[in-house]
């Protein structure tokens, strides 16, 4: 009796020492997660307030612009209606998709081809090549600023959206070149071998087995040169010089020294040119996240 | 008919045929490459030799621009301001987003919302967030200013971007907003790839969180690191975009960075004198030997890092 009386008696003791030192544990825990939630929080809104500001600044009325409060207390949409026909702004949207298009479709092609031929072949010359594509990765845009600027000069492309998107190809092609290869070796071999036993030739292989496989690989590539070259500003700026074939980064630099006055309408402008991509964003953020980064993560 | 055009190839060339495909897939690539980028590339080392203003015939002048660029005193200082930013982003664009991505790694929950949130400003132009952080500095009406003087602390307010003291602050600030979700993104994929045994081993051990951040993740993170600074380094290299936009190297050359005076020098109306593409050229191979010299030295520093686990 007295033992078992003892041992019930030390029981109750023990799990009260016990729940003590978990309860201290699950304290120290929820103030760590907690101080963590905080500053992820706190961040995130430093993220976003800009956005947000910018967003109810092009809604209010323009004497509630400078009354600091966050919410707009009007919501007049007509600063976006004088935008869109003060600055043209349809006509600038499409250089820029026009130049885009252009530029992310030659890329995606040519780069495409050959990333496969290194990825999948062995030729006198292929390691050369590549090095050299890889190693250009490096090289700033601005070191070809000048000499591409004389180039398309004398080619008569100066002033040209063709010209311009031209000026990006030699500098996107190494990175989507180097993308595509780590993406092709990655498919298995064995693919080819099986279609080649049936009679498939060469360049059915690659039409028919890796080019359709290929499809997250050209996702990536397409990503990160969309949003490389409809954001790109120095170039667009050098070699447009007609107000009317102007893209939409640099039109709204442009028009940025009409609007300072208003910041209604310089934030109407900054919000139309920045919810395209950031709505594409929203909506595929998984690809856009994975095609930004690709290179840097794999690499 | 592919595969008999094929073997009709094959038995032709004999056993040491050598393929067209391959070549055939690379060409373009190489044409385009070489046309406008290895080419234009040359052509800037070139006319870094030479005098030209864009009209009158270019001269050789050897050396001359590069002298001319040492003994000039705003090229040395867009020089400075260059690694100022350079050293500065790559420490606070590496060290804050190792921690925020430490944070997201910590098994919070909602960790794919906060990146989210942390990754839109990286799709933006930076053009555009210059423009729209202009708002935000400017002294009278802009949020900063505001903002500092609804919770009384009137003495803090400056003329952001026309202050030469805080006109670079400024600018890096920005770029920090803008890439903290991009590091975060590429640090967090890192860390992922760490096993977790070796954070419970390191638990048993003892190691408190800061022990573990210090101890296991940064060193197992070396080589993700070294992309991080590679990638910031080349970046801070070129700074244009936002400096031009805001401040377009100003005031007084405070801000003045390698592009804008390569891109002052080049084209921009520099009252006194005509456009020098010479000499703007050197500005840009300048620029070149910095990314190519520090990406390898980084390259390099983090190879003998790297440790495996």
């Amino acid at each position: 009796m007295a033992t078992v009386r003892e041992s019930k008696s030390v029981a109750p003791a023990q799990t009260r020492h016990r729940t003590a030192g978990l309860t201290a544990y699950r304290a120290r825990r929820f103030v760590q997660r907690a101080g963590t939630y905080l500053i992820l929080i706190a961040l995130a809104l430093v993220t976003i307030f800009p956005l947000l500001w910018m967003l109810s600044t092009s809604v209010k009325e323009p004497q509630d612009v400078f009354s600091g409060s966050l919410l707009p207390a009007t919501f007049n949409v007509s600063t976006y209606q004088q935008v869109w026909v003060t600055m043209d702004f349809v006509a600038h949207f499409a250089n820029s998709a026009f130049v885009t298009a252009l530029t992310v479709a030659i890329i995606v092609a040519v780069a495409t081809v050959a990333g496969y031929a290194f990825a999948r072949f062995s030729f006198p010359g292929r390691d050369v090549i590549f090095y050299i594509f890889l190693a250009s990765m490096i090289i700033p845009g601005q070191v070809i600023l000048i000499p591409m600027f004389i180039f398309l000069k004398q080619i008569g492309l100066l002033n040209s959206l063709v010209g311009l998107s031209g000026s990006y190809l030699g500098g996107g092609l190494p990175f989507a070149i180097f993308l595509l290869r780590a993406f092709f070796k990655t498919l298995p071999n064995e693919l080819a071998d099986a279609a080649k036993i049936d009679g498939c030739s060469e360049l059915g292989v690659f039409l028919r087995i890796f080019l359709p496989l290929a499809r997250p690989g050209l996702a990536t590539v397409t990503i990160f040169q969309f949003v490389g070259t409809w954001n790109e500003f120095l170039f667009a700026t050098t070699f447009i010089s007609s107000p009317e074939l102007k893209t939409l980064q640099s039109a709204l630099y442009l028009v940025v020294g009409r609007y300072s006055t208003d910041w209604t309408l310089l934030s109407a402008a900054l919000t139309m040119a920045i919810a395209p991509v950031v709505l594409v964003y929203l909506l595929l953020q998984r690809q856009f996240v994975k095609g930004l980064t690709a290179g840097a993560i794999k690499g | 008919m592919a595969v008999t055009a094929q073997g009709w190839r094959q038995r032709r060339a004999g056993r040491r045929r050598i393929p067209w495909l391959p070549y055939a897939f690379v060409l373009p690539a190489v044409l385009i490459f070489a046309t406008l980028m290895a080419i234009p590339m040359m052509g800037a080392i070139f006319l870094s030799f030479e005098s030209w203003d864009g009209l009158r015939p270019a001269r050789w002048v050897g050396l001359a621009n590069y002298v001319d660029l040492l003994q000039d005193p705003i090229f040395l200082q867009a020089l400075e301001h260059t690694a100022y930013f350079v050293v500065v982003t790559v420490v606070l664009q590496t060290v804050i987003p190792l921690l925020v991505a430490s944070l997201l790694n910590s098994g919070i929950r909602g960790s794919v919302v906060f990146r989210t949130i942390y990754f839109m400003p990286v799709v933006i132009s930076l053009a555009i967030t210059g423009l729209l952080w202009s708002m935000i500095y400017e002294p009278n009406f802009g949020v900063l200013n505001t903002t500092l003087n609804n919770l009384g602390l009137h003495g803090l307010t400056r003329f952001w971007l026309s202050d030469n003291v805080t006109v670079m602050p400024s600018i890096i600030t920005i770029s920090v907003w803008q890439s903290m979700g991009f590091y975060v993104v590429i640090f967090f994929a890192g860390l992922q790839n760490i096993p977790q045994e070796l954070y419970e081993s390191a638990a048993l051990d003892g190691a408190n969180a800061w022990q573990r951040l210090i101890r296991v993740t940064v060193p197992l993170l070396a080589p993700v690191t070294t992309v991080v600074v590679v990638l910031n380094t080349i970046g801070g290299i070129q700074v244009f975009d936002q400096v031009y936009v805001l401040t377009n190297g100003g005031p007084n050359h405070a801000s003045e960075t390698l592009g804008t005076y390569l891109y002052t020098v080049a084209f921009g109306a520099m009252a006194s004198s005509v456009s020098e593409l010479g000499y703007a050229a050197a500005i840009g191979v300048v620029i070149l030997l910095l990314a190519l010299i520090l990406s390898v030295i980084q390259i390099r520093w983090g190879r003998a890092r790297e440790i495996e686990y």
